[in-house]
């Protein structure tokens, strides 16, 4: 064949990610596990060799341990930040507490994830938000204003409002929309949600979730079965299927 | 002469009693106690001699002041000491466990035929019970410093819902659970608590109550109103537990000779007593093996207005 189109890319250059952790029991298996998932896994031990490791291999997506020994992950990520470098990030941590998981979005990360966590939930947030990170330039997670139609949350002041009218809503009713909006589109587990935002799970807690989404929809007059906002996924979650655009 | 050994004798009864009446009355005002007494023996024993006793008294009350408040500062770093401890232990376990994760999930990924492999399922069920385990430590850890979200709360309606919850659960299926709660004349007072929280410790009590106990066996969860306190009681005709095992069942990571071979993590119940400390209450635990057997853990809360939980 003679044709002259350009040959389009069967194999398009492979999604790179930096996995930092001192623990090779960690950057070993879990590095193996994404691998196989199709990732290019870059690996770095060092806190400090972190920001010149990501001007030279340019990784789509850094996975960073909040505990590492040369430089705290955490400044890392400020540094980061600070220098305009926008690309995503998900934070490993070690402390489940709402104070740490709070902190954790308030410096930029993207997701953060709590150790012991499972390779196959690390992969998922992965794709999670290498996508988010397509459609949008503000990464959600930082942005302090979240807009989705006539919704409107301001993180810094904990309110939200509806068509300009503020919504009164119980400190956790807020955070779990919060929690919603950062995750557009995503199916978001009872299970999840309690651990993240609730930060325990215990089998009859998902009741507590129910009610408390039940709280949500009466707050923002959206319908459960033809919702603008909440979308239930029936015997699993869920999901905020309207688009959200943030501002920092 | 008797009349006059009478007479002289009725003041120091008076005086006597009144102390005794202080002391008994208004355990919780030691000022006043001291008061009604040094103005007693002042009154029997001259200046001199009274004041000489008082000072002896303040003196004592001072001393057991001090010792008191000594008690208390010891408790409290123990307390923290041993939260340092469950958060260290928490820590040091995660890395190694999220490793071991990680492992397991690439060899459950592996197509390899390898016959070792059927030992899969067994390794990633003891890797999930240690996982829990490291979630449980830090539940408890946290306990002690996470922020209540206070609401005034129908008992009669949390413990409805959680044992409607429970009954939908594959371990209530077919089980009998009675919920016992007064409307007449009036309902129960309402309890200031965090609901989730609260909600959390009588599932774990109720999904105790029909862990360790047989089909057959039933479990009755119990609501009653006294003097400002509302008493919950979950009860079971189960076996029992051994009396020697019962002062132990609160200790974490106790797990008694019922609870080997059953799914936990030994928290449970530490859990448990935590989450009533913190609103203000106290558990307790009644159970025999002989006769009509069973258990009963007894909740006692202040209702509401009569406490405030948000101190520590």
């Amino acid at each position: 064949m003679s044709t002259s189109r350009p040959e389009i890319a069967v194999n398009p250059k492979p999604i790179s990610l930096l996995l930092v952790d001192d623990d090779v029991s960690i950057t070993g298996q879990v590095g193996a596990f994404l691998a196989r998932a199709g990732y290019q896994v870059h690996c770095e031990a060092d806190g400090a060799r972190v920001l010149e490791k990501v001007k030279g291999l340019n990784p789509d997506l850094v996975i960073l341990d909040v505990l590492l020994p040369g430089m705290d992950g955490r400044a890392v990520l400020r540094v980061l930040r600070a220098s305009g470098d926008h690309r995503p990030v998900i934070l490993l941590t070690k402390v489940g507490k709402a104070s740490e998981r709070a902190l954790a979005l308030e410096e930029g990360a993207d997701d953060y994830l709590n150790k012991p966590f499972s390779s196959r939930e690390l992969l998922a947030r992965i794709r999670a938000v290498l996508r988010r990170a397509r459609d949008t330039s503000v990464s959600l997670a930082s942005a302090w204003t979240l807009t989705a139609g006539s919704l409107t949350l301001d993180r810094r002041a904990r309110r939200a409002a509806l068509d300009g009218h503020p919504l009164t809503m119980k400190p956790k009713t807020l955070a779990l929309l919060e929690h919603l909006m950062i995750h557009p589109d995503e199916l978001m587990t009872r299970e999840r949600l309690l651990n993240e935002v609730w930060g325990w799970e215990y089998p009859a807690g998902q009741r507590t979730v129910d009610t408390r989404v039940a709280e949500l929809r009466r707050a923002l007059g959206d319908d459960a079965e033809h919702p603008d906002f909440i979308e239930t996924v029936p015997s699993e979650g869920y999901r905020f299927i309207a688009p959200v655009r943030g501002e920092s | 002469m008797i009349r006059r050994v009478i007479l002289s004798s009725v003041p120091v009864i008076l005086g006597l009693a009144m102390i005794i009446a202080a002391e008994t009355l208004a355990p919780d005002w030691p000022l006043l106690r001291l008061q009604i007494s040094i103005g007693v023996l002042l009154f029997l024993g001259g200046l001199t001699g009274g004041i000489l006793i008082a000072t002896i008294f303040l003196l004592q009350w001072l001393h057991c002041l001090r010792v008191d408040a000594a008690v208390q500062t010891e408790k409290r770093s123990q307390a923290d000491a041993q939260n340092r401890f469950l958060r260290r232990l928490d820590h040091e376990l995660k890395n190694p466990l999220t490793g071991l994760r990680a492992a397991v999930e690439n060899l459950e990924e592996s197509v390899s035929e390898d016959p070792l492999l059927t030992t899969l399922p067994d390794i990633r069920l003891q890797v999930e019970r240690m996982v829990r385990l490291t979630g449980d430590l830090r539940k408890l850890a946290d306990l002690d410093e996470v922020t209540l979200e206070q609401a005034e709360i129908d008992l009669g309606e949390l413990l409805g819902g959680i044992v409607e919850a429970v009954r939908a659960q594959p371990m209530g299926a077919g089980r009998e659970i009675r919920l016992v709660i007064p409307r007449v004349p009036w309902p129960l007072s309402t309890v200031s608590a965090d609901e989730d929280l609260l909600g959390s410790a009588f599932f774990n009590l109720i999904d105790n109550a029909l862990k360790y106990t047989r089909p057959v066996d039933v479990v009755e969860v119990r609501a009653a109103e006294r003097d400002r306190l509302i008493q919950v009681e979950i009860a079971d005709t189960g076996p029992g537990i051994p009396a020697e095992e019962v002062p132990r069942i609160f200790e974490e990571l106790y797990r008694g000779s019922n609870a080997r071979n059953r799914e936990g993590s030994g928290l449970g119940l530490a859990l448990v007593k935590r989450i009533v400390e913190r609103h203000g209450g106290s558990i307790a635990v009644h159970s025999r093996m002989n006769g009509a057997t069973g258990t009963m853990f007894t909740v006692l809360l202040p209702a509401s207005g009569s406490v405030d939980i948000t101190k520590r």
